[in-house]
């Protein structure tokens, strides 16, 4: 630790080139913790809606498939079932936006007995409850819209053959790690306008999510549901909440290889910029180091000196693009771009990990320069001139 | 000019420092290609497919084919309508074509997705001349057989030659493997219109209509034609439009993409900068003595700017290769997603073409330039007579 | 002294300070010369005594603080930086100390470096590049980098390059500071030869009595003003 001040005013004795590969690690970081943030947020949602010991009911054809209005009640009665409430994807455009933003129709008056992590004032509850072509938006997506209590959201069905006019009566907040990009509005509004539309799919649940009362009962009530619809018309699939979650991510692809792909690449191109850095650092001093083995520095204290300054390096682009990353996510708003991304944060611990892996870059990056000041020979270095 | 041979023998004086920088910009450009690649891979699949004087009927305001329906009545008015194109045997080019969703595990995974399985008639194919079956057999009408793209059957168990898969419960034989050189085809199983139909209970109606106009002028015709018949009541667009409208889907994936390559070149500019104001410190000498000899100033900026350029073109050559070679040795980078619109599979390739690898290329040259000019100022800027005095 | 009016180099009062820490250091004061054509001197003085300054304002790399500097008929004064460095690859050929040799170039490519800037075209440059290298009896090392090449050899190497551009006026730094007692006596013998045979007129900087020897003429520099001096009354003194 007596070693401390020098090392770092070793790190700084050339400010700009130590300032320039700091912030070369700290940008290169950056997209690399957006990836993994991405990652390890949809792991957080998956774990924080655990304890809600929530089921979805999937036709067993897919989300394509229909499964009747009527199997809501079904599953219900299964015993094991706190509740349960259908979950239809509308799919509808918004004006001429192109992308997408979830709408389901559902039953209002158990969502929130589904959904107890969302909060919303009772009066608004009441008022969603009570309008039967009202409808409840999630606090990011009305954020995004600029939507408030009271205004009109035209639907135009891309799916179905109707255009729904919904009214906002409430807005639902949530912890971080809950959607809070949803609109939500009555299954019976929904499946009436199909039927004055006489389309032949009128009737469709979605899917069904229900709740059971406690943990272990999770599993004996996907069993009972499966083998209760087994040989009926729509046949289902039930799976837990974290297991619908994940199934998105893996029908996005391989998103995980891509991810872990484009992070090696940056990892090496990261050793790479950083190794320069302390290979110029050792060439540029070769006669001072061979000054501190003449007085008396061994080896090992040189090797350790030069490996602690390319660690704080990488730790200075780590702090930078780690940290910062964390903090520049909690400014800015992707709403724009997706709703879906409105609620992107990155978690503490991909923050750090960041950190961790820019020490891990600067203590890699180090490893042959400083081994090669350790073994500066004293004779040869001092009469080194350039 | 201080020649460029100074400057490329500089860079192969310093190895280390030079193939350290060249290799970490190598990496940069190699991640930044395979972002671009994907996107345009994607692009590609919806791009190819659009033949420019196809029309695509649907449902009106349903923006795919997957939620459309157009009935037998509608689809006997519109084939009959004067304006499209007629094949060798004098019947329109037109085909009615239903499509419904099979549930399938990929390969190597225990997960199912949506897969397109088309219900095709015998005009169908007359209007995809680039469908070629490469293995086993055409479809025979009548029967519970289905012809599958080569990519699917790689991407998908129960999809290869002789294998068997449910469609809404219905079973179903490969018969034959397809290619149709990309495109959204080539995400699609086909089988026979009338089977699928009796299988999936969709009677009476059929998910769209194609048909190939015979010229320009009639091919704007008869989709105001349509649009307007309140008999018809459908909707029509251009197979252009329809698959711009699907590739808008995308835009994340793209976004993304684009980000990680632009963040990366800003970081990699600052690499770049470093090596270049190593290069030149360590060089004052040859400066001082370049500027005493009378090269001016503007010759040692761009001889310096020239060398990081140099620098970043040599690891852009180097991220290029490698992606080249990654493609080649694995005989083209194939993969799927989802299509966010309508959660159906969608195969394609990476794109690693010329327009690819120069947008790589491109961003070498930004970091080189960029990354090169404070550096290079900073040479130019140096006072001979200090400089001379450098050790 | 001299012909005025034939004198390649004039320093017309001349003061020449630097600012360290505001201080105003002075180096030259009111200082006037002149250096005829086809003259070789000597300039030596202790350290700090404004040796290096005097050849850098003849140079063209450092400008006066009052004063003007006349080399070949140009006040150096009413030029850009720009035109300096058009002038320099003009009028001037350097040696120094440290020869400056691009170490990334051959022999033959360092000589040809100056006369990049002139419209010559390749095969002119090469033929003149390779005669300069045989004058300093280098031509058999035209294809050596300058590590593969001895002090003494770089030195003359430098001095082909010096000389490359046909100049009016060399201007050597310790031209013999790093080299042994026989390598230094070729290159100053290198530069008789060239101001005998060529009437280049040179000015060298020295701290060494033996080059200054070589010389027609002595200056010697003391706290900024020239003292006319001889070699032996020099020596004499030590």
């Amino acid at each position: 630790m007596k070693y401390l001040p020098l090392i770092l005013r070793n790190v700084f004795r050339n400010k700009v080139r130590s300032i320039f590969t700091g912030i070369s690690i700290a940008i290169s970081l950056f997209p690399l913790m957006l990836l993994y943030a991405f990652l390890d947020l949809q792991d957080d949602m998956a774990s924080s809606t655990a304890q809600y010991n929530r089921v979805a009911v999937l036709h067993e054809g897919g989300l394509a498939g229909q499964l009747p209005i009527a199997y809501v009640d079904r599953v219900r009665r299964q015993p094991g079932v706190k509740d349960a409430i259908p979950l239809s994807w509308f799919g509808g455009n918004y004006r001429e936006e192109k992308t997408q933003f979830a709408q389901f129709a559902t039953d209002p008056k158990v969502f929130f007995e589904i959904y107890p992590e969302y909060a919303c004032p009772p009066d608004q509850i009441a008022a969603w409850q009570s309008d039967k072509t009202g409808c409840l938006v999630g606090s990011v997506i009305a954020e995004n819209k600029g939507w408030k209590i009271g205004d009109k959201i035209p639907l135009q069905g891309n799916i179905y053959p109707v255009d729904l006019e919904l009214t906002v009566r409430g807005i639902y907040d949530g912890p971080d790690t809950a959607d809070r990009s949803w609109l939500v509005f009555h299954f019976d509004y929904f499946d009436e306008s199909l039927k004055e539309a006489r389309t032949p799919n009128s009737g469709n649940a979605g899917i069904i999510m229900l709740r059971t009362e406690s943990a272990s009962k999770m599993s004996p009530v996907m069993q009972s549901i499966e083998s209760a619809f087994a040989s009926s018309d729509a046949p289902v699939k039930p799976m837990t909440e974290k297991e619908f979650g994940a199934s998105f991510l893996e029908m996005m692809g391989n998103v995980r290889g891509f991810i872990r792909m484009t992070a090696t690449a940056i990892v090496i191109a990261l050793i790479c910029v950083a190794a320069n850095t302390m290979a110029m650092a050792v060439r540029e001093r070769t006669r001072e180091i061979a000054l501190f083995k003449a007085i008396g520095f061994n080896r090992n204290t040189i090797l350790g000196m030069f490996l602690a300054e390319s660690i704080a390096i990488g730790l200075l682009g780590g702090l930078i693009g780690g940290i910062g990353t964390k903090f520049l996510f909690s400014l800015i708003d992707l709403s724009s771009v997706d709703p879906g991304l409105g609620m992107f944060y990155v978690p503490w611990r991909t923050a750090l990990w960041g950190v961790a892996l820019a020490a891990a870059i600067g203590l890699f990056s180090g490893l042959i320069p400083a081994w090669r000041a350790a073994n500066v020979s004293v004779i040869e270095g001092l009469r080194k001139v350039v | 000019m201080v020649p460029l041979k100074y400057n490329i023998r500089s860079l192969r004086a310093r190895k280390v420092g030079s193939l350290m920088t060249i290799f970490g910009i190598g990496m940069v450009v190699w991640a930044s290609i395979f972002a671009f690649g994907l996107s345009s891979g994607l692009d590609k699949t919806l791009e190819i497919a659009a033949e420019p004087l196809d029309v695509i009927v649907l449902r009106k305001g349903s923006t795919s084919e997957a939620v459309s329906a157009v009935t037998e009545k509608a689809a006997r008015d519109i084939k009959a309508l004067p304006g499209i194109a007629t094949g060798s045997d004098g019947q329109p080019l037109a085909a009615s074509e239903l499509v419904v969703f099979a549930y399938l595990p990929r390969r190597g995974a225990d997960i199912k997705v949506n897969v397109s399985v088309r219900g095709v008639d015998a005009v169908s194919r007359a209007l995809r001349k680039e469908m070629t079956i490469v293995e086993g057999r055409e479809l025979k009408p009548g029967v519970r057989e289905a012809i599958v793209s080569r990519a699917m059957s790689n991407r998908f168990q129960n999809l290869g030659l002789g294998d068997k898969f449910k469609v809404d419960g219905g079973e179903f034989e490969v018969v034959g493997i397809f290619e149709a050189g990309g495109g959204a085809v080539e995400s699609e199983i086909w089988t026979d219109q009338r089977v699928l139909a009796q299988i999936a209970k969709r009677t009476g109606a059929m998910s769209s209509l194609q048909f190939r106009a015979a010229s320009v002028a009639d091919q704007e015709r008869l989709i105001e034609r349509i649009k307007n018949d309140e008999q018809i009541d459908l909707g029509a667009l251009t197979e252009k439009q329809y698959y711009a409208e699907q590739a808008a889907q995308s835009g994340l994936i793209k976004f993304v993409g684009y980000i990680i390559a632009f963040v990366l070149t800003i970081g990699a500019m600052f690499a770049v900068a470093n090596t270049m104001y190593g290069a030149i410190a360590s060089r004052a000498r040859e400066i001082g003595t370049l500027r005493a000899l009378g090269f001016g100033r503007f010759s040692i900026l761009t001889a310096f700017m020239l060398e990081s350029l140099l620098l970043c073109l040599a690891g852009a050559a180097l991220g290029c290769l490698a992606a080249l070679a990654v493609n080649f040795l694995l005989g083209g980078i194939q993969t799927g997603t989802m299509n966010p619109g309508t959660f159906t599979e969608v195969a394609f390739s990476f794109d690693f073409g010329p327009k690819i690898l120069l947008q790589g290329i491109f961003l070498a040259i930004v970091m080189g330039l960029i990354g090169g000019f404070l550096p290079a100022f900073r040479a130019v800027r140096m006072k001979v007579v200090d400089a001379l005095r450098e050790v | 002294m001299s012909d005025y009016h034939d004198a390649v180099v004039q320093l017309l009062d001349v003061t020449k300070g630097f600012r360290r820490d505001k201080i105003e250091i002075p180096v030259l004061t009111n200082t006037t010369l002149h250096i005829p054509r086809g003259d070789f001197v000597a300039v030596m003085g202790p350290s700090g005594s404004g040796k290096s300054t005097l050849l850098n304002l003849c140079a063209g790399l450092d400008r006066p603080t009052t004063g003007q500097v006349i080399v070949n008929g140009q006040n150096l004064g009413q030029l850009s930086e720009a035109g300096l460095s058009k002038w320099r690859s003009q009028n001037l050929g350097f040696v120094f100390q440290m020869y400056n040799l691009m170490p990334v170039l051959t022999a033959l490519e360092n000589v040809e470096l100056p006369l990049l800037l002139t419209p010559l075209s390749r095969s002119e440059r090469r033929k003149h590049a390779a005669a300069a290298l045989r004058i300093v009896g280098l031509e058999d090392r035209a294809d050596h980098y300058p590590r593969q090449l001895s002090g003494g050899q770089e030195q003359r190497v430098s001095i082909a390059r010096a000389l490359a551009n046909d100049p009016v006026l060399l201007l050597a730094d310790e031209p013999t500071g790093n080299l042994d007692a026989h390598s230094a006596e070729e290159v100053l013998e290198l530069m008789q030869s060239l101001n005998e045979q060529f009437g280049t007129t040179v000015v060298m900087v020295t701290h060494d009595p033996k080059a200054a020897r070589s010389a027609k003429r002595l200056l010697h520099l003391e706290k900024g003003t020239f003292v006319q001096a001889d070699i032996e009354a020099l020596e004499a003194s030590r």
